[in-house]
């Protein structure tokens, strides 16, 4: 009774990870092809894809290397845009309050973008538990190692312009961008990170130019959300007396 | 570059990595983080994927070989924007964007 009660919630994690893992398997075949134009192998590919597993990293590194960024530049951008794991972290952290160590360990080393959405609309929903949440983590990350494995030993045999290839990773970071939630100061940030990169690489920082404008764009947002807010503190009383 | 420095990228990297995604999790349990900690944390992927895009597509002197050049990335660019915007799904955007780009570039 209970190994099919865990059965059936392995089954539920499947079911759930399953339109994660078939997008991981369509992007992970051209990432382990620019993997292969780097000089990995099918096996480093797996590797790395299953201890790092970040497709926008991935992506990153196997791009900036190939442009010739130096390799400070693709470490500290890699790092910054990483970062927002940090976020997905905190937002589990009320869910994992009773959760064992490793399991813990486990499942936060696992997260990713797609996986961080359906695992939390699923703890949202409730009746979920974080070994299956773990679960999804795992499913979607063995996928992604074997398609980036896969990429790498067609990309020995295939040869796709790097051009068509990298856009694909542009494709993915302008789906990231548009499903952000979009508020006044998301513009703001949008603008002004576009415009802080173009000005780095005007000014001959090409390769610091990811983390510079983005971190130009965080703190005009910032700057933007203190003065907005300034102005809706001012015009508190007399909407509260309007209200009254 | 060497696979050497490849390596030493993904171990740096990798490190950097494992401290975001594991350590707010063990240190918050239970705890809420600060409110001007989390409007910053809540900007990063904005400004990080703005930052990404932008430095995919703008170039200084991008318009030096020609308007078509330039512009066609921007016009896959938006498609994909378009795409996005409708289906949410990385792999329709990855799908459109290398279709319409291809298609572009042998036009």
């Amino acid at each position: 009774m209970r190994l099919m009660s865990s059965f059936d919630s392995v089954k539920s994690a499947l079911a759930a990870a399953a339109p994660v893992m078939a997008g991981y398997v369509a992007i992970g075949l051209p990432c382990g092809i620019m993997e292969s134009q780097i000089g990995l192998n099918a096996l480093m590919a797996f590797v790395v894809s299953v201890t790092f597993y970040s497709g926008a990293g991935q992506f990153m590194i196997d791009g900036m290397w190939l442009a010739g960024s130096p390799v400070a530049s693709i470490v500290a951008s890699v790092s910054f845009v990483n970062t927002r794991q940090l976020l997905y972290s905190a937002g589990f952290a009320p869910y994992f309050a009773k959760t064992k160590k490793w399991l813990t360990f486990l499942f936060s080393a696992t997260v990713t973008d797609e996986s961080f959405g359906v695992n939390l609309s699923k703890f949202q929903q409730g009746e979920w538990s974080a070994a299956q949440a773990t679960f999804v983590n795992l499913f979607c990350m063995f996928t992604w190692g074997v398609a980036n494995a896969a990429g790498a030993l067609i990309g020995d045999v295939v040869d796709i312009p790097t051009a068509i290839a990298s856009f694909a990773m542009t494709s993915i970071f302008i789906c990231l961008l548009v499903s952000q939630r979009f508020d006044r100061t998301a513009v703001v940030v949008v603008i002004t990170t576009m415009l802080g990169v173009f000005a780095c690489k005007c000014a001959g920082l090409a390769g610091p130019a990811i983390l510079l404008g983005a971190v130009i764009g965080m703190v005009c947002g910032l700057l933007f959300d203190r003065a907005s807010r300034r102005v809706v503190h001012r015009g508190a009383p007399d909407a509260g007396g309007e209200a009254r | 570059m060497s696979l050497q420095d490849f390596f030493l990228i993904y171990g740096i990297c990798l490190v950097c990595m494992l401290v975001c995604r594991c350590v707010p999790i063990f240190v918050l349990k239970g705890r809420e983080l600060p409110a001007g900690v989390q409007r910053a944390l809540n900007l990063i992927p904005v400004a990080a994927f703005s930052a990404l895009v932008a430095n995919d597509l703008f170039t200084p002197g991008m318009f030096a070989a020609g308007l078509w050049p330039a512009a066609m990335p921007l016009v896959a660019a938006a498609v994909v924007v378009v795409v996005a915007w409708k289906t949410r799904s990385l792999v329709w955007c990855a799908v459109a964007g290398v279709v319409v780009y291809a298609i572009l570039l042998f036009l």
